[in-house]
């Protein structure tokens, strides 16, 4: 499949969302206050400028979408095994740990979890996770020892700078 | 007169104070983040700018622009050694400078791209002294229907230039940035706009975290998404020859510095046009066309005097308009806010000798790069042998604090990941960055402009389009729009053809 063809598929599905998007901004944009009651000029009032902004991004959307019909973007032609494929696909697989590793990070362990042991045990996982996938299995004792040396230097070293040189007070204790 | 005073004054007052050590520190900090590929100069400065925002306002714009150079520069090693930009302003780089490599010119190649930086950066740095005063004079006599056609202007005018094979998608992006900018309480009656109840919406998107989101978590993302780089290893030649080499297209390298200060002018457009526009123009007027792309001293020295004169370009607008030439002036703008800076028309009335300091920063950043650049050129390129599996997990650590350091609000961090996954996103479907981060900081001012406006001429649209300056504007601005439609361009085409058939005739 080439590059032009997915981007075609791509942009036909995008298009959709970025239409109906812009068509919640105008209808939310409607519905914000117009301050009758304190006699407002009507030309101030705070919907006006997203509301407009709404309007261009649903015709917009509205483009791009006829756009990727006349190139054939509506042809989605998804089967499972092509979405098998893609879904094991190496590429998939690296941004989906990055993805699920970074947000367990910054979501659970960043804001509950002292900032010294959090950010190592961050930087750890992270290291030997995306290394298991680039050697295609764990990786041996002496990166295993790097990757932790690594974790508790940096995560003490950025707990240091930044708590101790530019006073920024870290979450999570 | 006064201005040559107030540049020596302040470049005195940083040589002969601890401010020195901030220069050569935060210059080589900024060309390690530029060398290393998911490190950007906005990603740099937008971090910096947490660190520093509880020192004294000149130290920390004194490192955010020594960051801000330092970077930009810094991006040529990683074109030059891996065929990775090291920033997208160094796109242009890759094309000549990682031949060169690979011929074993190495040495001659960064040392071309550092004499290439230096000359666009003092280029840039003259231009930034002559033309800022003037711009905001000028500017001064803008109300509220100018601002409202600059920051329509500018929205357009980047989307197109940073989209140029499908600018719908670059305009897409800024109108985006610009709804972005309209959430929370607006600036006139305080109404909370698209907030639902939630106290943290109603005070609005955060700019800076909004951007190591959009260029911290997504190029991490991108870098994680793609196969590893590895770089050249090539015998490489001495730095010296090439700075003899560079000097032979000593114009071209003045040509491309005028260039790319012209490109960082435009607001949102910055240096990675600068970088394009210089190389094209030097491939255009080259005699030796048939060496660009393969290894040409004249192309890789103007891709690099470019990107750099882009850099005071985009200092420009930010001072004298508080518009934003670049991504990273963006993060550089709302860095002079916090600290108490009002940049825009009034900036050479209330603190006229910070333009200068300003101008005396980009002067020892850019000496500094230079003599970093190229004393360092072995010990820089070790760097570059961490491999991305342990340098992301710490960048993106650094994002998290970054974010969060602020405010100290856990809501900050939720909009760099929003921000991070939403701009990686777009990036993968072609939607361009900078666009997006120039509506969230010309929102502000499209909004109140354009309410202020339509109140001073009561609902009457015409006053919008009738001033002087306005009509510049909207003009320029139809014309961008114009041009890029196909149909207008083939129409415009054959119109050309027949005139020169006739002529011929």
């Amino acid at each position: 499949m080439s590059h032009q063809s997915s981007m075609n598929k791509a942009d036909f599905i995008s298009s959709i969302i970025l239409t109906l998007f812009g068509i919640g901004v105008v209808v939310e944009s409607l519905r914000l206050p117009r301050l009758e009651n304190l006699n407002v000029n009507a030309y101030t009032v705070p919907g006006i400028v997203p509301g407009f902004l709404g309007l261009f991004l649903t015709v917009a959307g509205l483009a791009i979408f006829v756009r990727s019909i006349r190139r054939g973007g509506w042809k989605l032609s998804l089967n499972k095994d092509g979405m098998r494929r893609w879904l094991g696909s190496a590429m998939v697989m690296r941004t989906a740990v990055t993805v699920v590793i970074t947000m367990g990070y910054a979501i659970l362990l960043f804001p509950n979890v002292p900032f010294w042991i959090a950010t190592p045990i961050f930087i750890f996982v992270f290291v030997v996770a995306t290394e298991a996938m680039k050697y295609g299995g764990l990786p041996d004792r002496k990166k295993l020892l790097t990757a932790l040396v690594l974790a508790i230097i940096a995560g003490l070293l950025i707990n240091y700078v930044f708590q101790d040189l530019f006073f920024v007070r870290l979450p999570g204790g | 007169m006064d201005g040559l005073i107030s540049f020596a004054n302040s470049v005195g007052s940083i040589l002969t104070s601890w401010s020195a050590v901030d220069v050569v520190w935060a210059t080589l900090l900024g060309i390690i983040v530029g060398m290393l590929p998911g490190l950007t100069a906005t990603l740099g400065v937008a971090l910096l700018t947490t660190l520093t925002f509880k020192m004294e306002a000149d130290q920390a714009i004194l490192i955010l622009v020594c960051m801000y150079v330092g970077a930009i520069y810094g991006g040529s090693r990683s074109a030059i050694l891996l065929n990775i930009p090291g920033t997208p302003a160094n796109a242009a780089t890759a094309l000549d400078g990682f031949p060169l490599a690979r011929a074993g010119k190495a040495g001659s190649a960064m040392a071309i791209a550092t004499t290439g930086s230096v000359f666009g950066g003092l280029i840039g740095m003259i231009a930034l002294a002559v033309i800022a005063p003037v711009l905001a004079e000028f500017a001064l006599s803008f109300g509220a229907f100018e601002f409202f056609w600059l920051a329509v202007f500018g929205v357009l005018i980047s989307g197109q230039l940073t989209s140029l094979d499908d600018p719908i998608k670059g305009w897409i992006a800024g109108f985006l940035g610009l709804f972005i900018a309209t959430i929370g309480q607006e600036g006139i009656y305080a109404v909370p706009r698209f907030s639902y109840g939630s106290t943290d919406l109603s005070g609005g998107i955060g700019l800076l975290p909004a951007m190591v989101g959009a260029f911290g978590l997504a190029e991490i993302l991108t870098v994680m998404r793609h196969e590893a780089f590895e770089a050249v290893r090539a015998k490489s030649d001495s730095v010296w020859s090439g700075i003899r080499e560079a000097y032979k297209y000593k114009f071209t390298a003045i040509r491309s510095g005028l260039i790319g200060t012209l490109m960082g002018l435009i607001p949102g457009v910055g240096e990675d046009m600068g970088s394009w526009a210089s190389y094209a123009a030097a491939r255009q007027t080259s005699k030796n066309k048939e060496e660009f792309g393969k290894g040409s001293v004249e192309g890789l020295l103007a891709a690099e005097s470019g990107n750099n004169a882009a850099v005071p370009g985009a200092l420009i607008p930010v001072l004298t308009l508080a518009v934003p030439g670049s991504a990273p002036a963006a993060v550089l703008l709302a860095a002079m806010v916090i600290h108490g800076i009002r940049p825009g028309p009034l900036i050479m009335i209330e603190s006229p000798g910070f333009v200068y300091s300003v101008v005396a920063m980009v002067f020892l950043a850019t000496i500094a790069m230079g003599v970093l650049g190229l004393l360092l050129t072995r010990p820089l390129v070790l760097v570059l042998k961490v491999t991305r599996e342990r340098l992301m997990p710490i960048i993106f650590v650094l994002c998290t604090v970054g974010a969060f350091a602020i405010a100290s609000r856990t809501f900050d961090v939720w909009v760099m990941l929003f921000f991070g996954v939403f701009g990686f996103i777009l990036r993968e479907l072609k939607y361009p960055m900078a666009p997006l981060i120039l509506g969230i900081v010309l929102g502000d001012i499209l909004d109140k402009s354009l309410r202020r406006g339509l109140v001073l001429s009561d609902g009457e649209l015409m006053q919008f389009f009738n001033r002087p300056i306005s009509m510049v504007l909207w003009i320029s601005a139809l014309l961008f729009i114009l041009l890029t439609m196909p149909s207008i361009r083939k129409l415009l085409g054959r119109l050309f053809k027949q005139k020169a058939k006739g002529g011929v005739q």
